[in-house]
């Protein structure tokens, strides 16, 4: 899972510049580092002559030797920081205007993720999985809801702060297929830890079949059981909070349910997404994630089987 | 063995003014802390105005209050050099305390001023940032009146009732440096607050 | 030759006089003793006393935080106590450890190497360390109450504020801030007044010891840096007690506003700490390689445009939050600059060792440590300074990788070569040299274990401040090494606690100047006597005690019959006028009980400021009133 959020795995245009421009930095401290230990070790260990009367000249070649130092310590300083000036101006610029648009808005302890687009009918939401098709840029939007969060997806780009008041734009491009993970980076409180979000670079024809999917409302509930559950869900105060898009349910407190079964993982990373663990959350959150703002919602067993299968059927 | 060469001090003074003296360089570093307040004060703002179109947001601070205490202000300054300068030369008790009353009680008259203005501010520091700033400000300078001016006064009581030493001079001194300190923020953030918002108009 | 010689009483007179300082310079015994000490080095070893638990509470802290990860989701602590434990390892290793403990040692030793009897201020010497107990006591006693602080050592609003951290908890950290800078600002006060004006008479500033020199710097940059956070916690504090808005988006406040002005506080409190090390490296270095240190006036340049130029960098802790790139690149490029006066004093002290007689005791051996675990952690800051590297890095391991590398080893290492160095001359011990070369090398292995695996974890996704990690994310294997190295770091640690505490008892004895050193504070005994001279040195080299020859004179005349001290002018430090400073004063404790009373009550009520302003106007009245001891009266008389 390592290569699903290291910052030395470029998946994409901007972190593959940061990465280089990483080696660069490394290679080049590294050696620096090495030679003020050689000095160093040299200076304590090397052999000195009887008299230790010092000469003039003695001091005069140290002191060439220090300004020499310096002035090689400047010289390469200035390198790096022109390295670094124009990989940002790489990495930190806007992309064409062709890109496809997502809104991030962070919440205590989870994604509000809004896909955009000119026509109303086109835009979605979702929650802590975002999808994008490989190779096309993406502008993502930020803002947060509540306190600061920070939204970061290191095989994609550098991280960019989510702050209240303060909304703010960065691009990714994924340039492979594959599933990445973005810890929420800046401390948010209680369940800071537990905060994730998934991003899937997939081959365009799979994305738009995933956007395509997501546009839906969800689907009515076919079997008996998940009518029942579909009930459990209206009855409960699940619809305070939650949205499945074409029920009533309509609360924007906590994410957006609608396609809730198409996603990976609950609770923002937390849970592996699997009937088992969906049943534990929603009876006893607490347990799972210690200080999350979603109640525990007692209920019968029955009911409950009953509202898995409606929740197992949004895909 | 012999002993050293020594350098006799005893007949050295046991009074000193200005930079010389220990104790200036702490009022210094003091009345330099309290700037780095000041200023931070300021560019902070400076800083939440940058963020607004509108500013003030509501209402303009009334200058009337302000304007009459930065008048007292300035007015209390002149006195107060008369006390400085006449503890540096005759040192007389009657003359200091008389030009030290002068200056305290239009100070005092000040601070009044300076209470009256928060009474007519259009806005409280709880309504918005602009409100927070300046009760901030106005609030911060405003116990710096209140402290030199408490200080002034334990100096008059000082020197009626003694004993006046020596050194009591040199920190009659630091005293009016701090009240000269107090009066130059008070034209300063007269200047920020009163006509900020005019100039921001015009 | 042995300048202890120029201390021998020659004639009767100065055996009588000697007694007569004794007796003049004596502390009062008993409680009240206690309590109205004004004299430096026992105000200052109090200090140090205190720092030291500090630091050991913020060990164990930071042992908890180790624990809980060594393992994925593990079960030691739940979100709520890890938060806490945290920010109280943050809070207590930067305000109550790091900043106190250099002051502290600057209180001891900085009269003694510029030959003054005293420092400037000794009530203030003695309000710092109350009001600085009582900041610590405060944040202590909120956290083992369980309403400690959880919000970080840097407390972003707005989760730490009013919407977002209900409770005091908060609250009590903003007046921890409060104490804690006070404490620090007025002990840098004292010393700037004792620098400029407390110098042996020939000590002009460029005879000056490095270290005066760094301890000089540091006053001035806590004078201009510490307002920032006490401003900054003020207002937070404001937007919580009364409903003010300056951090409240929704009314025209920012909640970028307080990390501007914590950071600009917070990038020169690192360098606050770190500087004073630097003066403490260019002690040892000359005293342990027999040579004065080769570039005094590079080193004190070096110093100086370190201090200036680290007020300008402080937007490198929010390059995240994405503002302008030009502005951006400034910082940057300040950023990157600031390592070369570095640069220029680790070459110095190469080139000193390499044309001296390096003597490899534990001193040098920790400002050896110093320069490997230092430059690494300059060298990953060189990488933090670029905005694009940074963003990766950033709020990740990598980052608390850095900051331990060049806080530990740029001020702790020294430190603790310092102390050892130092301790002779406080205790009149030796330390042991065996269990100091084995703490050493034992506590630096054991950080490098502990923090080098934190780069590699960060490059590999792991964020900050999480109190837990599943395991597929990969990082349990670091994280159990970093744990183990913790332990190995802290049984070093432990050792060289055991070495002070049992050298204390039982310790070889030092003698005047065990390790020939070059400065005034090895030409008086260990420990050094109430009035630290009978006879004020003067000064006519860089290193006194080893350039100066029999003839060099001593002052006399100072009264013995008062704490008399002589003021000298502040450039060429010749001399100028006489003081007389007070002896024993409560009213330190006073003023700082009443400080402490405004300060807490301001935690519950607005109406405690006001109170607590009068309470410690009166308090003061009584500090500054004039005694019945008057001296030198006006002749005339009200």
């Amino acid at each position: 899972m390592r290569d699903l959020h290291s910052a030395l795995d470029a998946a994409g245009p901007q972190a593959g510049r940061i990465e280089d421009l990483w080696w660069i930095f490394f290679w080049i401290c590294t050696t620096v580092f090495a030679l003020v230990l050689i000095a160093l070790l040299a200076a304590v260990l090397h052999r000195r002559r009887e008299e230790l009367r010092r000469v003039d000249g003695g001091e005069r070649s140290l002191t060439r030797a220090v300004g020499g130092a310096t002035a090689v310590s400047a010289v390469i300083l200035i390198g790096l920081l022109i390295a670094s000036v124009s990989t940002g101006r790489a990495v930190l610029s806007l992309p064409p205007s062709d890109a496809l648009t997502i809104e991030v808005v962070g919440h205590q302890w989870w994604w509000e993720i809004n896909y955009e687009d000119p026509v109303t009918s086109h835009r979605f939401s979702t929650a802590n999985e975002i999808h994008i098709p490989v190779g096309r840029p993406i502008r993502v939007k930020t803002r947060s809801a509540d306190v600061i969060h920070s939204f970061w997806v290191p095989n994609l780009h550098g991280k960019r702060d989510l702050i209240p008041g303060h909304p703010s734009e960065t691009w990714l491009q994924a340039d492979r297929a594959g599933v990445f993970r973005g810890p929420c980076a800046e401390f948010c409180g209680a369940q800071h830890a537990n905060m994730h979000l998934l991003v899937v670079a997939e081959p365009p024809a799979a994305f738009e079949a995933w956007r395509q999917a997501q546009l839906q409302t969800a689907p009515p509930p076919a079997t008996p059981l998940q009518q029942r559950g579909h009930a459990v869900f209206l009855s409960l105060p699940c619809p305070t909070c939650h949205t499945i898009a074409g029920t009533p349910a309509g609360g924007r407190v906590g994410p957006d349910l609608t396609h809730l079964a198409s996603r990976r993982t609950l609770a923002a990373g937390a849970l592996p997404n699997t009937k088992g663990y969906l049943g534990g959350w929603i009876l006893d959150p607490q347990t799972q994630k210690p200080g999350t703002k979603m109640p525990p919602v007692a209920m019968q067993s029955d009911d409950l089987e009953a509202l898995l299968s409606y929740l197992e059927s949004l895909r | 063995m012999r002993p050293r060469p020594r350098i006799d001090v005893a007949s050295l003074p046991t009074l000193a003014f200005g930079p010389r003296a220990p104790l200036w360089w702490g009022v210094a570093s003091m009345l330099a802390i309290e700037t780095t307040v000041f200023a931070l004060l300021f560019a902070t703002y400076f800083y939440l105005r940058g963020n607004e179109s509108l500013w003030p947001p509501a209402g303009d601070p009334p200058v009337g209050p302000a304007t009459a205490g930065l008048f007292l202000m300035l007015l209390s300054v002149p006195p107060m050099v008369m006390t400085h300068r006449e503890s540096g030369r005759g040192r007389r008790l009657k003359v200091m305390r008389f030009w030290l009353i002068v200056s305290m009680a239009i100070g005092l008259l000040a601070l009044g001023f300076r209470i009256a203005e928060f009474g007519e501010l259009p806005f409280r520091w709880d309504h918005h940032a602009y409100g927070s700033i300046v009760w901030a400000i106005l609030g911060m300078h405003g116990i710096h009146l209140l402290v030199s001016g408490g200080e002034n006064l334990l100096f008059m009581a000082l020197l009626f009732k003694g004993p006046v030493e020596e050194k009591h001079l040199l920190d009659l001194r630091l005293n009016a440096l701090y009240w000269y300190f107090v009066v130059a923020w008070g034209i300063v953030t007269y200047a920020l607050i009163y006509l900020d918002p005019g100039v921001l108009r015009s | 030759m042995s300048v202890a010689e120029r201390y021998e009483p020659t004639v009767d007179a100065d055996a009588e006089e000697a007694r007569q300082l004794r007796e003049t310079w004596k502390s009062r015994s008993g409680l009240i003793g206690w309590l109205g000490e004004t004299n430096h080095k026992k105000i200052a070893s109090r200090y140090i006393v205190a720092a030291f638990v500090f630091f050991i509470l913020g060990g164990l802290e930071a042992a908890l935080l180790r624990f809980q990860l060594a393992r994925p989701e593990n079960g030691l602590m739940g979100p709520d106590l890890y938060n806490q434990v945290f920010t109280m390892h943050g809070s207590t290793m930067m305000f109550l450890f790091a900043v106190p403990i250099m002051e502290a040692v600057a209180m001891y030793m900085v009269p003694l190497m510029i030959g003054a009897r005293a420092m400037a201020f000794p009530r203030l010497n003695a309000y710092s360390w109350y009001v600085y107990v009582i900041g610590g006591g405060l944040l202590y006693g909120a956290f083992f109450l369980n309403v400690g602080p959880d919000t970080g050592w840097f407390s972003y609003v707005p989760l730490s504020g009013p919407e977002f951290a209900p409770g005091k908890r908060v609250d009590i950290w903003a007046q921890m801030i409060t104490f804690t800078e006070l404490a620090a600002l007025a002990a840098a006060v004292n010393q700037i007044a004792t620098i400029f004006k407390y110098r042996a008479p020939g000590m002009s500033l460029s005879r000056m010891p490095l270290f005066v020199w760094s301890i000089l710097i540091t006053a001035f940059m806590i004078i201009f840096a510490m307002p920032a956070v006490m401003a900054a916690s003020s207002l937070l504090a404001l937007d919580r007690l009364v409903a003010t808005h300056f951090f409240n988006p929704a009314e025209g406040g920012d909640a970028l506003l307080w990390q501007h002005l914590f950071w600009f506080f917070g990038h020169p409190e690192v360098y606050i700490i770190f500087i004073p090390a630097l003066g403490m490296v260019s002690t040892i270095v000359a005293a342990f390689t027999r040579r004065k240190v080769f570039g005094y006036t590079a080193l004190v340049l070096s110093l100086v445009s370190t201090g200036f130029i680290g007020f300008g960098l402080w937007v490198h802790h929010m390059f995240a939050t994405g503002l302008p790139q030009l502005g951006q690149s400034f910082f940057t490029a300040a950023s990157m600059m600031i390592a070369i006066p570095s640069g220029v004093q680790i070459f110095c002290w190469i080139a000193t060792l390499w044309s001296g007689r390096p003597r490899l005791a534990p001193p040098l051996l920790f400002v050896l440590g110093f320069v490997f675990i230092f430059v690494m952690g300059g060298l990953t800051g060189v990488m933090l300074a670029s905005v694009p590297l940074d963003i990766q890095v950033h709020d990740t391991f990598f980052v608390v990788a850095h900051f331990h590398y060049v806080l530990i080893g740029g001020a702790v290492f020294p430190l603790l070569g310092a102390i050892f160095y130092w301790f002779p001359k406080m205790t009149g011990r030796l330390m042991s040299q065996r269990l100091g070369k084995w703490s050493f090398w034992i506590t630096f292995v054991g950080f490098n274990l502990t923090f080098f695996p934190m780069h590699i974890l960060g490059l590999n996704g792991m964020p900050r401040r999480i109190y837990t990690y599943r395991a597929e994310t990969g990082w349990g294997d670091l994280n159990l090494l970093a744990t183990a190295g913790a332990l190995v770091m802290a049984f070093g640690l432990l050792l060289y606690l055991i070495n002070a505490l049992s050298s204390w008892r039982h310790g070889a004895w030092a003698g005047d100047d065990p390790w020939g050193g070059e400065g005034l504070e090895w030409s008086v005994s260990s420990p050094p006597p109430d009035y630290n001279f009978q006879h004020l040195p003067t000064v006519s080299s860089r290193a006194p005690m080893w350039e100066q020859g029999p003839d060099q004179p001593v002052v006399v005349g100072l009264r013995s019959d008062r704490r008399e001290v002589l003021v000298t002018q502040l450039i060429d430090a010749e001399p100028d006028h006489r003081e007389t400073l007070p002896d024993h004063a409560i009213a330190p404790l006073a003023v700082a009980i009443a400080t402490g009373v405004t300060f807490v009550g301001v935690i519950f009520s607005p109406w405690a400021f006001p109170i607590g302003l009068l309470v410690t106007g009166i308090a003061l009245v009584g500090w500054f009133w004039p005694r019945d001891e008057s001296r030198e009266l006006l002749e005339e008389q009200p």
